[in-house]
């Protein structure tokens, strides 16, 4: 049973219910119902909506991931009262929330990855040493709290690019170590409690917590050195109309790159004018005013604007002649690959003695050809600023000439060399299997017949039909099977339909001991197993650490059977039926013991050979 | 491979259509090389294709091809032979060229004339009898002192190769191909050199009677044919050509003063008839451009010998030219009264006119003249004259004095065009015993023999086998308002089509990953619809999800675009190609895999309806060979639009869309002329579709298709080489028990009783 964080009084289309936090869920149940009908988890939280302070209803509207309309709650309550719950629930939703929105742009399945144990997240952390500075930011409680989703991703995407230079690799430099690591935490919850519990508490070290987790730190610093590409819209600021027939363009750093990125000869404009000639913002409203800025409007009206815009005596004289013309007027020279190289077909054979009709004449739209190259030109820049230049050598690839007619199913398969099996002890396999043959082969005395055994199957197969029609099931076998079966439904609908009413104190310390002794099963299997080879890197622990390691969490393990007893002991000393405890404790109790006995055999044999 | 076997035996013609991305030159390469080493007569293979790429594609197949026959011989004998193989291909000097003084030259016809000014007998001459007296090309130059037919070693070359080997030996690798054609096993080259007697006559002409000519991607073979007899010229032109005739007539006033005997020299030439001063091949400033058949051989008259007589003829005849452009209505005659014409007004006859084109080629050599390309109108002209005078049945004169119905400035153009395909290719089907004509999309098979005026021995079209539906062909015929959309003429600019279109646009580039490439039905029409989707924000809308690359009229920016597109594809940022359905980019550029993963059609690419050219030229088939106007520009749209959409496919793992967006698409006289490998899937719902319907079928396609696709295909679609010797097996038992039933029914066949049941009978006597 989810732990409450706090309950009210409240109505939901009009039907009279209860609305629950618990510490996973909100949800509502409606009065007279047992299943909550609407159940809203974190992460699915989006957006809170809530009436004016002073409004007569008082009102909470939640709005989860992909249903914006959301779910409307009024709480019923006698009116101070209500507001005061109202308050509560918005506190801790805009906490999460906002937790929500910050683990969005990230990554937000890799809780999927980790070891098993019930979910317990705690909305804030207030015990942990970490800043959490998304967690503790409750922003403005004002009448709507929306944190905008773009504002986020934005801020993130530029923290992220200013980190562009750091490795994917972690651990060489500490400081991003520790970010790393402190993101991570911050973006999972759970693992967050458990690093609390474990590190916090000393029981492992920080190193050995993380052991095992690298791919955590990995895919954060992944999605980090990602960097946002650069939009593919063409930059074209477009006017607004202000009242009294106006023309306002908004003036962003952002678009002034662009503009600068995008117009060259509008960059050296700048460069050569401003602070003699012009004040920065006398040259953005000539230059908006100008043919100019015309000529680079992404749009074929501008003919028709020409009428509007001023001589320009200073940036006139930066006007290029339209690039209008069958041939571009600046020529490239590179020649393209011959693969696709289409002038030379145009020059393959003699000129065409013919015109083409008029409508397959190229360039006779002249308003479209500078869009059109300016089209080219601008994909090939957003190509070049993602993927940098194109070197020259790629141009003519004379190596790779086969890939370019090879049509690749018609290619065998390369058979995969498959995994080699690692057999300890091979010999004494491969010395058994012989010898069992070799006992088999004295024991028949003479090799098999195949003949002899077809025969034999074919034999025992005769009157098949017979013998089925013949064949009677004894009645008892299978109602007893049907008995067992039905027991086995009854037993589930049982347990299912059990009310589950482990205090909430008594459940949470159940997982947390739950999660502990997992997690020091994961460490001690993983410092006693054999490490999968792709994971060998330079950072792995010499073979004495890792024993040290083991030993250590043997110590830990040891001591779960006793802290399993306390739970038990708690439960009845609170009047609950002790047995539970001890079933859902079960598991756990199994695999600590396994990995004890593991370790006392495996001692036991190492202290034999070192007997020896 | 089997049909095509039986064609070689037959040495008869075929017209075989195979779908794209099969390996279609791949098994005609490999078929043809294995007949040609086996058989001792060494039949010579000519392939032509359409263009460079293209050919450079088929020659990489046939060194991929030698490579592995050179493998799998058995003996050393036969490595050997399979080494001495040769094959090249060739192409213009512009693409050729390694001399940097003219490679750098932009057009081709600049480095034409360049080129010859350099290597050119007569300059050859004089630069070895005193060197350092004129230019001449070092490249050329060596391989003079190279012993002839073994200027390049045998093996297949490339273009790419033979470039890097003339660097290498710094020898002329135009020349070398040229010279080198005739110790060829297999030359590669494009459909102009054969089918245009201007170049045909210089390049193809010794190639041996018993050669097998392939023509690949044969779809447009008749504009091919049709262009290659066909002259346009325009004011600009003429005014050109008369500034050259004077300056001819200066050159000659300049020699007679210098050099008269040379002048006499030429005239004594003439009067003993053209042939002896046959000159070589190379040498050859510009082909005769009638077919060879019609060629006259007799002297020249006496009217034009002269140099001055010559020059004044032109003369003449350009001034009648220019007084004809001058009239300001649309004239549309036949040679026959263009000549009756001329000979009114100017006393021209015909007899001269037709050695126009040949006399004027002797008088530049006799003169010595550079920059050829300066006299290119010039050399219009007389080619024009010479085939007037020559033809008469399938040609037309078309004066047209104003571009568009709608011009006031009259911008004059005089169209000599011909009007009938199978008069160019006919010397072709003559000549060659064996010709293969194939395509991905050349359906319906009967239009080709009909066009072209020969009867195939085989004529095929070949499905295709695929584990899965690996292409979903779907007709758009109106958009989610329900608005039918079309590129009809007069509807097409209507707003509301435009947005539509624009909306398949934006909805594909959301929903499909990496290129999707876009036809329109011409360049105006892409033009226009680009600019008003600018101002309507559709592009802007586009530009979130993918890049915008266009076609754009100069060929080398567009290949640079190309590449772009091809970069953006393979990044996986994703981009549009916007193109056009007859343009540059729709011939030979492939769009497999990730480059297309759909193809969108917007309208039906029809020819302009409203040119006489093609008024004239649809007249002339419903006549002569009974073909009707709509059947032929149904026929044309749909092998076109055919062309665009099977650039998807290449291999069989390969998947792609086909969008056809146009209500005309829906009707089944258009449907029934794509090829039957396309046509069999489209599903009588896939045939008429709103947009967002379409789309909701293509998100349910690439989920399906983005499945597993290395499934095992074998025995399925793909056939291991025991799978084809079980399915032999079994079509040989087949036949046998065929043969065998022949053979019982034969038995039975008189329906009396056999011999051995009359002799079972006990007979009571």
């Amino acid at each position: 049973m989810p732990a409450i964080v706090c309950t009210a009084k409240a109505s939901c289309k009009k039907l009279p219910g209860t609305l629950e936090l618990t510490d996973t869920h909100l949800q509502w149940t409606q009065e007279g119902k047992k299943a909550p009908s609407i159940r809203v988890a974190y992460a699915e939280a989006n957006s809170l909506f809530c009436s004016k302070e002073n409004a007569p209803q008082v009102r909470l509207k939640i709005a989860p991931v992909g249903n914006d309309a959301g779910h409307n709650f009024t709480f019923t309550s006698p009116q101070p009262i209500a507001y005061q719950e109202r308050e509560r629930f918005k506190k801790e939703l805009t906490a999460i929330i906002a937790r929500n929105k910050a683990v969005t742009p990230n990554a937000p399945t890799l809780a999927l990855s980790l070891p098993g144990g019930p979910a317990t997240p705690i909305p804030s952390l207030p015990s942990t040493p970490l800043p959490l500075t998304n967690g503790g930011a409750t922003p403005k409680l004002s009448a709507a709290v929306l944190p905008s989703r773009p504002a986020t991703s934005r801020a993130a995407s530029v923290a992220a690019s200013d980190r562009r230079g750091t490795p994917a690799i972690t651990g060489n430099d500490p400081a991003t170590d520790f970010r790393l690591r402190k993101r991570v935490l911050m973006n999972n919850p759970e693992l967050g409690t458990l690093h609390r519990e474990l590190v916090m508490t000393g029981q492992i070290s920080e190193a050995e917590f993380w052991d095992g987790r690298e791919h955590l730190l990995l895919a954060q610093a992944a999605s980090e050195s990602q960097r946002r590409g650069k939009p593919g819209q063409l930059v074209d600021p477009r006017p607004e109309t202000v009242e009294g027939g106006e023309i306002k363009i908004r003036i962003t750093p952002q678009l002034v790159h662009d503009i600068f990125d995008e117009y060259p000869v509008v960059a050296r404009a700048y460069s050569e004018n401003v602070p003699q000639n012009l004040t920065e913002a006398e040259f953005w409203k000539r230059y908006f005013q100008s043919k100019l800025f015309n000529a680079h409007r992404a749009s074929i009206r501008s003919s028709a604007t020409q009428h509007v815009v001023k001589e320009d005596p200073i940036l006139d004289k930066y006007l290029e002649k339209d690039d209008d013309g069958i041939e571009p007027r600046r020529q490239r020279s590179e020649k393209p690959e011959l693969f696709l190289d289409l002038g030379a077909t145009s020059e393959d054979h003699g000129e065409l003695t013919v015109e083409r009709d008029i409508t397959m004449q190229a360039g006779r739209q002249k308003g479209a050809i500078p869009l059109i190259r300016k089209f080219n030109e601008h994909s090939e820049r957003l190509l070049n600023s993602a993927l940098g230049d194109l070197p020259p050598s790629k141009r003519r690839r004379l190596d790779e000439e086969y890939s370019q007619i090879e049509i690749d199913d018609l290619r065998d398969e390369g058979s995969s060399n498959g995994i080699v099996l690692e057999m300890q002890d091979r010999e004494r396999y491969f010395e058994g299997s012989m010898a069992g043959n070799a006992n088999k082969g004295n024991v028949n005395g003479t090799p098999l017949d195949p003949r002899a055994i077809v025969w034999e199957a074919k034999n025992s197969l005769n009157d098949w039909e017979k013998n089925l029609s013949q064949l009677k099931i004894d009645r008892k076998p299978g109602d007893s099977a049907l008995l067992s079966m039905t027991q086995n439904v009854a037993a589930r609908l049982d347990v299912r339909s059990r009310k589950n009413d482990i205090p909430a104190g008594l459940f949470r310390e159940m997982t947390t001991c739950q999660t502990a002794a997992n997690e020091f099963l994961r460490q001690y299997w993983s410092a006693t197993l054999p490490q999968p080879p792709e994971l060998q890197t330079a950072a792995t622990a010499t073979p004495a650490q890792r024993a040290s390691k083991a030993v250590k969490m043997i110590g830990y393990l040891s001591k779960t059977p006793e802290k399993v007893q306390a739970l038990v002991d708690t439960a009845t000393a609170s009047g609950l039926d002790a047995s539970r405890v001890e079933v859902a404790m079960k598991p756990v109790l199994d695999a600590v013991n396994h990995a004890l006995v593991f370790h006392r055999n495996k001692e036991a044999a190492a202290a034999v050979r070192r007997g020896r | 491979m089997c049909d095509l076997k039986r064609t070689l035996d037959a040495t008869g013609h075929c017209v075989l259509e195979m779908p794209s991305g099969t390996g279609k030159t791949v098994s005609l390469l490999s078929l043809i090389v294995s007949y040609q080493q086996f058989y001792p007569t060494k039949r010579k293979l000519v392939y032509c294709s359409r263009t460079v790429p293209e050919i450079e594609k088929a020659l990489t197949e046939l060194k991929r091809l030698m490579a592995y026959r050179v493998e799998c011989a058995e003996t050393e004998e036969q490595k050997e032979k399979e080494r001495n193989f040769f094959g090249m291909g060739l192409t213009s000097r512009k693409n050729l060229c390694i001399n940097p003084e003219v490679a750098k030259e932009k057009k081709g016809k600049v480095v034409d004339a360049k080129c010859r000014d350099l290597t050119n007998t007569a300059v050859c001459e004089k630069a070895r009898a005193d060197p350092g007296s004129v230019p001449i090309c070092d490249w050329h130059e060596n391989l003079g002192q190279l012993e002839p037919g073994s200027l390049i070693p045998s093996g297949i070359w490339t273009l790419e190769d033979v470039l890097e080997y003339g660097r290498e030996k710094v020898i002329c690798p135009y020349f070398a191909v040229r010279r080198m054609l005739a110790f060829a096993d297999v030359v590669i080259y494009s459909f102009h050199y054969l089918l245009d007697p201007k170049v045909a006559e210089q390049v193809s002409k010794e190639l041996s009677k018993d050669a097998i000519v392939v023509f690949d991607e044969a779809h447009n073979i008749d504009n091919v044919c049709i262009e290659s007899l066909s002259i346009d010229l325009t004011r600009p032109m003429l005014d050109s050509a008369s500034r050259s005739i004077v300056k001819l007539g200066e050159r000659i006033d300049e020699i007679k003063t210098t050099d008269a005997a040379k002048l006499q020299d030429e005239y004594a030439k003439l009067v003993e008839g053209l042939q002896e001063s046959e000159p070589s091949d190379e040498d050859a400033i510009m082909g005769n451009p009638v077919l060879p058949d019609d060629l006259l051989s007799e002297a020249i008259p006496g009217n034009i010998r002269k140099a001055e007589h010559f020059v004044a003829f032109l003369k003449r005849f350009v001034e009648y030219l220019k007084t004809r452009m001058r009239v300001l209505h649309v004239v549309a005659e036949t040679p026959l009264s263009f000549l009756q014409h001329l000979k009114d007004i100017t006393y021209i006859e015909r007899r001269p006119l037709r050695f126009c084109a040949e006399r004027l080629q002797s008088l530049i050599r006799t003169l010595e003249l550079s920059r050829l390309d300066e006299h290119a109108s010039l050399q219009k002209v007389a080619g024009f004259a010479t085939l007037v005078a020559t033809y008469e049945k399938g040609f037309l004169l078309i004066l047209e004095p104003f571009e568009t119905e709608a011009a006031t400035v009259p911008n004059p153009v005089f169209h000599f065009t011909c009007l009938d395909p199978s008069l160019a290719i006919k010397p072709v089907f003559e000549r060659f015993s064996s010709v293969v004509i194939t395509s991905g999309t050349i359906s319906p098979l009967d239009m080709y023999p009909k066009m072209l005026q020969f009867t195939p021995v085989v004529q095929e079209t070949y499905p295709m086998t695929l584990t899965r539906n690996a292409f979903l062909p779907l007709v758009i015929t109106r958009g989610s308002d329900q608005v039918a959309i079309s590129s009809r003429f007069e509807v097409r600019n209507d707003p509301a089509v435009v947005r539509n279109f624009g909306s398949i646009l934006v909805e594909y580039s959301k929903t499909v990953p990496d290129g999707i490439v876009a036809f329109f039905p011409s360049y105006l029409y892409m033009e226009s619809i680009v600019a008003a989707w600018n101002d309507m924000g559709i592009l802007n809308e586009v530009w979130k999800h993918k890049l915008i690359f266009v076609e754009t009229p100069d060929a080398n920016e567009t290949s640079i675009a190309l590449e772009n597109y091809r970069r953006a594809c393979d990044n996986g940022r994703g981009a549009v190609l916007l193109s056009v359905a007859r343009g540059k980019v729709s011939e030979g550029i492939d769009f497999d895999h990730n480059y297309g993963r759909a193809v969108i059609m917007f309208g039906v690419p029809y020819q302009y309806t409203e040119s006489r050219i093609l008024k004239a030229r649809l007249e002339y088939l419903r006549d002569a060979y009974r073909i009707r106007e709509s059947e032929f520009l149904g026929f044309d749209a749909m092998r076109n639009a055919a062309q665009c959409v099977g650039r998807v496919l290449r291999g069989k793992t390969d998947w792609g869309l086909m969008v056809f967006a146009d209500k005309r698409f829906a009707r089944a006289d258009k449907r029934s002329k794509l090829p039957r490998w396309i046509n069999q899937y489209i599903t009588e719902t896939a045939s008429n579709l709103s947009t967002d319907m379409a789309l909701t079928l293509s998100k349910l396609f690439m989920r399906t298709i983005s499945q597993n696709p290395n499934e095992n295909q074998t025995g399925v679609s793909l056939w291991a080489l025991e799978d084809i010797e079980k399915a032999q097996a079994k079509q040989k038992a087949l036949a046998l028990e065929a043969e065998q039933r022949a053979g019982s029914d034969d038995e039975y066949g008189d329906g009396g009783f056999s011999d051995n049941a009359l002799m079972d009978f006990e007979l009571d006597v």
